[in-house]
């Protein structure tokens, strides 16, 4: 497939995170965790954070999941490191935003912005919605979390 | 489209075919529409449109009701496909054929009409892992309520029905077999006429799932010597909202009816009620007649084409798909029983179905990626979801060209 040919979604900023994961696997020392799934589809990631005053020091995802949840999941891990606990939540309505195709690009969401084309394939946002409800999952405590979850 | 629709040997014209279908010469993406998602929902004819659109025209009225003339003509074009449908499946007589608004409800009805009645505490109802979830929540809800429990037929890796599996389970507890005609997503072709004689033997009726089958192939239920047959319209280029359950007319006599309401009653009064003999006994309220209209032009279409014909060609198409696919490096075809219909399952090795599907959009093909109502299933071959091309006798070999090499460019994208 040519350039050329490849929908604006499958653009090479979300390939790149596909291709080559940033933060895979796990943390040893992780203070937080959660498993989250998407029964649509039967994708699965597992988040573990290192946390620390107030801050979250690391991230590593795993799990077998489709090219834009699991692009999802490392650029979200790029854009909460070393973000303060609180403003994870502040994060998540502009996410949605663009999701939603409200929103073209948010400055404090740096290489999640590449997923603005999602908003023209509505089936596929339960994709990138996985790593951020798994990741909100494990900042409240929740073992297991899915897409479906209201 | 054929002076001799049933004649093999007679050239497929499927350019033809496809003239008859106003949507396939769409575009999607910029580019020519390759439909391989017909286990789905099929694309409808010319002439489909046409009787549904000249319906509301020309002839709209309620049926069964009114004695004026639209009332009179409506009745006798809804009426009509009855008969169509009678022959089309070679049922005993037109009374034994139930409008319903496709196969769920037509299952339904045999679970809460037939089944439910009947069912005891310790009973059990078989099926096949292979069934879609139409052909195993019903069974699985009547379960519950009556304590009765669900035996299922294994199937093997190759995704045929271990044939002496289903016939063990047929035991005296059993209340009712039900299988599948043929696959939704596996596209195996289930020996119906034999599971329907074991059946048989043991004083067991067998309700088949005749969904996916009524598109590809000729259905003559008295040949199968299966009890009750489920079918849907939209599958088999009628209109969406139609369907049928063929039942023998001596298991309908005796079933109470599912849903009260008009159309449904002989005679009405507080002190009590007498309903119609079947199959009205089984329609109350206004049903689609629009709809059955458009279904009895289907059928008319589809024995235009010949459905022997539809066989041999979607044959054809089926093996070129499996061959040109199986060429492709880290595919996976799911489902390669010897007896199978033109809908392939499959997988690629480091391309997840969901972005195969979504890449393959975007060159103008349309599949169906997921668990297809079929989770069981999906367990049993231990994956989440699969990629399906469901492929119809309008299909062509040049659109299995432009998707197998779709692929390929998908899997180098991804890779």
């Amino acid at each position: 497939m040519n350039p050329m040919d490849t929908p604006a979604l499958y653009r090479e900023a979300v390939l790149d995170h596909y291709r080559n994961p940033r933060n895979r696997g796990e943390l040893a020392d992780h203070t937080h965790a959660a498993d989250g799934v998407n029964p649509l589809c039967g994708d699965s990631l597992r988040i573990e954070l290192s946390c620390a005053r107030g801050r979250i020091t690391s991230m590593r995802f795993s799990g077998e999941a489709c090219a834009i949840a699991t692009a999802t999941a490392s650029m979200l891990s790029e854009v909460v490191r070393g973000l303060e606990v609180a403003k994870v939540e502040t994060l998540h309505a502009p996410f949605e935003q663009i999701l939603s195709g409200e929103l073209d690009a948010h400055r404090s969401l740096g290489s999640l912005n590449a997923l603005a084309e999602l908003h023209r394939y509505p089936a596929r946002r339960k994709c990138a919605e996985l790593a951020w409800a798994t990741l909100r999952a494990a900042l409240a405590g929740t073992a297991r979390v899915t897409t479906e979850t209201p | 489209m054929s002076a001799r629709p049933n004649d093999v040997s007679v050239p497929f014209d499927v350019a033809r075919v496809r003239r008859d279908f106003p949507l396939l010469a769409r575009t999607v993406h910029d580019k020519p529409l390759v439909y391989f998602d017909n286990a789905n929902t099929s694309q409808k004819p010319e002439a489909v449109i046409s009787a549904v659109d000249r319906f509301y025209r020309e002839t709209n009225a309620n049926v069964s009701r009114a004695v004026h003339t639209l009332g009179e003509e409506a009745t006798a074009a809804y009426e009509a496909t009855r008969d169509k449908l009678a022959r089309f499946i070679n049922a005993n007589s037109r009374d034994e054929i139930v409008f319903t608004s496709g196969t769920t409800q037509a299952i339904n009805l045999v679970a809460y009409s037939y089944l439910l009645p009947r069912l005891q505490p310790g009973d059990e109802i078989v099926v096949t892992t292979m069934e879609h979830h139409a052909n195993i929540v019903p069974w699985q809800i009547l379960g519950d309520r009556a304590g009765a429990s669900l035996k299922v037929a294994p199937i093997t890796e190759n995704g045929e029905l271990i044939v002496e599996r289903f016939v063990d389970l047929l035991t005296p507890r059993v209340k009712l077999a039900c299988v599948t005609h043929v696959s939704n997503v596996l596209g195996t072709i289930n020996p119906v006429a034999e599971l329907a004689r074991a059946a048989r033997r043991r004083g067991i009726p067998l309700l088949v799932d005749g969904s996916q089958a009524m598109p590809h192939m000729p259905v003559d239920v008295r040949a199968l010597g299966c009890d009750f047959y489920a079918l849907t319209g939209h599958k088999m280029f009628g209109p969406t909202g139609t369907g049928a359950l063929w039942a023998r007319k001596e298991l309908l006599r005796d079933m109470p009816p599912f849903f009260g309401g008009g159309e449904m009653i002989r005679e009405v009064r507080f002190e009590g009620t007498t309903y119609a003999d079947p199959p009205h006994r089984f329609e109350a309220g206004t049903p689609n007649v629009a709809g059955f209209v458009g279904l009895g032009a289907a059928i008319d279409y589809m024995e235009s084409v010949g459905r022997e014909r539809i066989v041999a060609w979607e044959h054809e198409l089926l093996d070129h798909a499996t061959a040109a696919m199986k060429s492709v490096p880290g595919l996976r075809i799911v489902g390669e029983a010897k007896n199978k219909a033109a809908v392939i399952s499959f997988l690629v090795d480091g391309a997840h179905a969901h972005d195969l599907a979504t890449l393959l959009d975007y060159e103008g093909i349309a599949v169906r990626s997921g668990h297809h109502c079929a989770h069981p299933l999906m367990q049993f071959y231990g994956v989440p979801a699969t990629v399906r091309a469901s492929l119809s006798m309008y299909n062509t070999h040049e659109e299995i060209d432009r998707f197998v090499e779709a692929i390929g460019r998908v899997r180098k994208l991804l890779a």
